[in-house]
C-alpha cells in the first residue's frame, strides 16, 4: 500500500480551501439543471430531430432531410416576418429604453415619497396580463366606438383604422408593448442609478457640470452593463412578441403585424404537418442567438472599475 | 427543535395537506371533474369537443349530450366546449399529445384529414340505414372516395344579404328591393350615406384577410368561371383579369367609405347590423339566428336576400355552402361507443335534431331529408320568412367549399386586401398570389394529392 505523502495532504487541504463548497454548489444547481434538461434541452433535441421529418400524428412520420428548412428559407413570408420583427424592435426598444431612462432619472432625483409613487405607477402595467392589455387596447382602438377615435372626432380630426390600416397597425400594437415593458426596464435602471457612487456626482458638481454632462459622462457609462442586459432582453422580448398581435390583429391587415412567433404559430395550427413550424422555430432561434451575440460583441461587456 | 423550524415544518405540512386535498377533489381522468367522474361511473367515456357556437346551438349541444347520457347506462359522453379562436391550437396540441377527443365537429372538407389518416371510416360503425336519409349535398361533403368519414349535421350558405328596411325608407329607397349587382349597390350607398350618422356605414362586408379568404371563393368563381388553381392542381391560375374586377369592387367599397376601414366585429358575426351600425351586411345564413337571439328589436325591419353579385345574376355561384359534420378520431379507443353517440344525436330520432333547426330560426338546412320534412312542418317555419329565401333562393345556387388547401384561399384574400388597403395594383397583387399558390403547389405536392382524390 502506497504511503500517503505529506505533499498529498497539502494538495487536498489546498483544494478544500480553494473549493470549499463544490459539492454543495452541485447540489444547489442540480434541480435547475434537471429541470432545464427535461423542459428545455430534451425538447430542443427532440424538435431538432422532428424538423427533419414530415411529422404526422396519425401516420408513420416520413424523413424529408432538409426540406423543411429549405421550405422555410425560401418562403418570402418567413423572411418578411423576421424583418417585421426587427422593425418592431426598432420601434419599441429605443422608446422603451429612453422613456425608462428619463423616468428613472426623475425617480432618483425627487424625494423618497414621490419616488415611491412614481415607481409603483410605472410598474403597474408589468403585472397586468398581456391578454388583458390586448383587449383593453383593442377597445381603445375600436373604429366606431373606441375612445381614441372619439377624441379625434372631438378635435375635428379624421378618425383612423388603428388596427385595420396596414400603415398604422404595427405602431398601434407597439404602444401597448412599450407600456407593458417600461415598468421593469425602469426599475432595473433605477437600481443601477442608485448603485452609482454619489461622490462621482459631487465631484462633477464641484466642477460645474450640468445634468446633460453628468448623464453623458457618469450615468450612462456606469450603467453600461445594465444597458447591455436591457438591450439584449428587450430585443429578445420584443422580436418574440406574440400575444398582442395574436389578439389584437391576428397578424393582419395584410400580414403587417405577423411577427415571427405568430407566423410560426399560424403554421403550427394550420399546416397538415408540423415539421415546417419546428424548422422555422429553430431558424428563429439561430437569428435571435446571432443578433444577441452581435450586440454583446459591439457593446463589449466588461467589469466596472470604480 | 427551534420555534422557526417548527413553524417551517408546520407551513410545509399545511401546504402538503392542501395539495393532497386539491388532488382528492380532482379527477383521475384528464378533462373531467370529480363530479363527472362520479357520474360516468363504470361507463365507457367518450370525449366530445365542440366549438362555441351561437347561444341556441350551444344549448342544443348541451341538451343532446345530457339526453344521451340519461338515455342509457353504458356510455358517458364528456362534453368540452372550446372557443372558436382557440380550436386549432388546442386540437393540434391534443393530437400531438395523443389526447384528441373521440368525436368532434369539422367544417369544410374532409379530404386533407382523410389523406393524413385523421378520421375513422363510419361505414362499419353505423348501420347502413343511418345514411339513407342524408341529402346528396350533405353526402358529398361527408364522404371521400365513397367512404363515409363524417356524419353531417347541417348545411348553411356562407353569404346572404341582410338589409335594414327603415334606413332604406329614410334614404328614399324601396325597402323591399335590395341591390342585386355591384352597380346597384354603389347607387344605393350613394343614397344611403347622407342619412347615416357618424360611425354608421352603408355596408359591412368581409374585409379582413382570413375572412376574405373563405368568403370570396364563390365570387371568384362567379366573376372568372374558375378558381385560382387549375383543376388538376398543377398550376396557379390567379392572374385572370376577371379577378382584377373583383379586387376593384372591394377597392371601391373601401375608398368610397361604403364599408368601414376596420372590421366592426368578428368576420362571422352579424353584430354590426344588430347594433344598427350598418345599413346592410353580407353574412352567413347563421347571422339571422344571431339577430333573433341577440338583437330581436331589429328583426321586424330586417330583410334577407341572396347576396349581391357582379352582374346581378343570382342563379349562379352565389356563395359557398358551409357545413358541419361530426367525425371520429382515428386514434379513438372507444370508436363503437363514440359511434353510438353520433347515431343518437345525428342519425337517430328526428325529434333530437328538430330543436336545433327550430331554435336557430330556420337559418340552416338539415342534412337529412326526414329532418328537413319535420322542420318544414314545424309551425314556427311560417313565422320565419327568411327560411324560404335561404332554402329556395340561395341554397340551390351555392357551390361547395374548395378542396384545395386553405393557404390558397389566404393568398387570394391577401391579394384583395393588398389592393383594397394598400397601393398595390390589382394585377401586381394577383401576380404575387399566383406566385404564392405556385409555391404551395410545390411545397405540398398538390398534383399528387389531387390525383389521390380521384374524380
Amino acid at each position: 500500500m502506497a504511503r500517503r505523502r505529506p505533499a498529498d495532504d497539502h494538495v487536498v487541504a489546498a483544494n478544500k480551501k480553494r473549493y470549499p463548497d463544490t459539492v454543495m454548489a452541485y447540489v444547489m444547481i442540480a434541480p435547475i439543471v434537471i429541470l432545464l434538461g427535461i423542459f428545455v434541452i430534451y425538447p430542443a433535441l427532440q424538435a431538432t430531430v422532428l424538423s427533419f421529418y414530415n411529422w404526422s400524428f396519425y401516420q408513420e412520420s416520413e424523413f424529408v432531410g432538409l426540406k423543411n428548412f429549405t421550405d422555410v428559407l425560401t418562403d418570402p413570408k418567413f423572411r418578411a416576418s423576421i424583418l417585421l420583427g426587427l422593425k418592431f424592435v426598432a420601434i419599441t426598444l429605443p422608446v422603451q429604453l429612453v422613456g425608462a431612462f428619463l423616468f428613472a432619472s426623475l425617480a432618483t432625483a425627487v424625494n423618497r415619497r414621490f419616488a415611491d409613487v412614481l415607481k409603483v405607477s410605472i410598474y403597474i402595467p408589468t403585472i397586468i396580463s398581456g391578454v388583458i392589455t390586448s383587449v383593453i387596447f383593442t377597445i381603445i382602438y375600436d373604429y366606431s366606438g373606441g375612445i381614441l377615435n372619439a377624441l379625434l372626432a372631438k378635435l375635428d380630426l379624421t378618425t383612423q383604422a388603428w388596427l385595420g390600416d396596414p400603415r398604422l397597425a404595427l405602431v398601434a400594437i407597439a404602444a401597448p408593448a412599450v407600456w407593458l415593458g417600461m415598468g421593469l426596464t425602469c426599475l432595473i435602471m433605477i437600481a443601477g442609478m442608485l448603485d452609482i457612487p454619489a461622490s462621482f456626482y459631487e465631484s462633477a458638481d464641484v466642477e460645474g457640470a450640468n445634468w446633460w454632462q453628468k448623464t453623458v459622462y457618469i450615468t450612462i457609462p456606469q450603467l453600461k452593463n445594465i444597458l447591455l442586459y436591457l438591450i439584449i432582453t428587450g430585443f429578445v422580448a420584443s422580436i418574440q412578441q406574440f400575444e398582442l398581435p395574436l389578439i389584437m390583429t391576428n397578424g393582419g391587415p395584410m400580414s403587417s403585424t405577423e411577427l415571427p412567433n405568430l407566423f410560426i404559430f399560424n403554421h403550427f395550427r394550420g399546416d397538415p404537418y408540423v415539421g415546417y413550424s419546428i424548422a422555422a422555430a429553430l431558424l428563429l432561434f439561430v437569428v435571435l442567438g446571432s443578433v444577441s451575440a452581435l450586440i454583446f460583441r459591439v457593446l463589449n461587456s466588461e467589469k466596472l472599475v470604480d | 427543535m427551534t420555534a422557526p423550524t417548527r413553524r417551517r415544518l408546520g407551513v410545509g405540512t399545511a401546504l402538503l395537506a392542501a395539495t393532497a386535498l386539491l388532488a382528492a377533489c380532482g379527477s383521475g381522468t384528464p378533462g373531467q371533474t370529480a363530479d363527472e367522474d362520479a357520474e360516468a361511473g363504470d361507463r365507457e367515456v367518450v370525449e366530445f369537443w365542440h366549438h362555441t357556437f351561437t347561444t341556441p346551438e350551444n344549448e342544443w349541444y348541451e341538451q343532446a349530450v345530457e339526453d344521451f347520457n340519461a338515455s342509457q347506462d353504458e356510455v358517458f359522453v364528456n362534453e368540452t366546449v372550446v372557443p372558436g379562436d382557440a380550436w386549432d391550437e388546442k386540437m393540434t396540441a391534443a393530437q400531438a399529445a395523443g389526447t384528441a377527443p373521440d368525436v368532434y365537429p369539422v367544417p369544410g372538407r374532409l379530404n386533407d384529414g382523410v389523406r393524413l389518416g385523421s378520421y375513422l371510416a363510419l361505414d362499419d360503425l353505423l348501420p347502413a340505414e343511418a345514411f339513407e336519409q342524408v341529402t346528396d349535398a350533405a353526402a358529398e361533403i361527408s364522404q371521400v372516395d365513397g367512404t363515409w368519414y363524417g356524419y353531417p349535421l347541417l348545411l348553411e350558405p356562407q353569404r346572404v344579404l341582410y338589409w335594414n328596411k327603415e334606413i332604406f325608407t329614410e334614404a328614399g329607397l324601396d325597402p323591399e328591393s335590395p341591390p342585386t349587382s355591384w352597380d346597384e349597390l354603389y347607387e344605393a350607398c350613394e343614397q344611403i350615406q347622407p342619412v347615416l350618422a357618424d360611425g354608421q356605414f352603408c355596408i359591412e362586408t368581409f374585409s379582413d384577410q382570413d375572412t376574405l379568404a373563405w368568403s370570396t371563393v364563390a365570387e371568384q368563381m362567379h366573376v372568372a368561371g374558375h378558381l385560382p388553381i387549375s383543376e388538376d392542381w398543377t398550376t396557379a391560375d390567379a392572374t385572370d383579369p376577371a379577378y382584377e374586377e373583383l379586387i376593384e369592387h372591394y377597392t371601391t367599397l373601401y375608398s368610397e367609405g361604403y364599408i368601414p376601414r376596420q372590421s366592426l366585429a368578428a368576420g362571422n358575426s352579424a353584430a354590426p347590423f344588430g347594433e344598427e351600425k350598418v345599413a346592410m351586411i353580407t353574412q352567413g345564413s347563421w347571422g339571422m339566428s344571431e339577430l333573433v337571439a341577440d338583437y330581436p328589436e331589429v328583426v321586424d325591419h330586417t330583410g334577407v336576400a341572396p347576396t349581391i353579385t357582379s352582374d346581378g345574376d343570382q342563379t349562379e355561384s352565389l356563395t359557398t355552402v358551409g357545413n358541419f359534420k361530426w367525425v371520429l378520431d382515428a386514434n379513438s379507443d372507444n370508436a363503437e361507443a363514440a359511434a353510438a353517440f353520433i347515431a343518437y344525436a345525428l342519425a337517430g330520432d328526428t325529434d333530437v335534431l328538430l330543436p336545433f333547426f327550430v331554435d336557430t330560426q330556420f337559418t340552416k338546412a338539415p342534412a337529412r331529408e326526414d329532418v328537413a320534412e319535420a322542420v318544414n312542418a314545424d309551425p314556427g317555419a311560417a313565422e320565419a320568412p327568411w327560411s324560404e329565401v335561404i332554402t329556395e333562393d340561395v341554397v340551390p345556387y351555392t357551390i361547395g367549399e374548395p378542396l384545395y388547401p386553405w393557404d390558397v384561399n389566404v393568398a387570394m384574400g391577401l391579394a384583395i386586401q393588398q389592393s383594397m388597403m394598400g397601393d398595390v395594383a390589382p394585377a401586381d397583387a394577383l401576380a404575387e398570389a399566383d406566385a404564392t399558390i405556385e409555391q404551395i403547389i410545390e411545397r405540398e405536392d398538390l398534383p399528387a394529392n389531387r390525383a389521390e382524390l380521384g374524380d
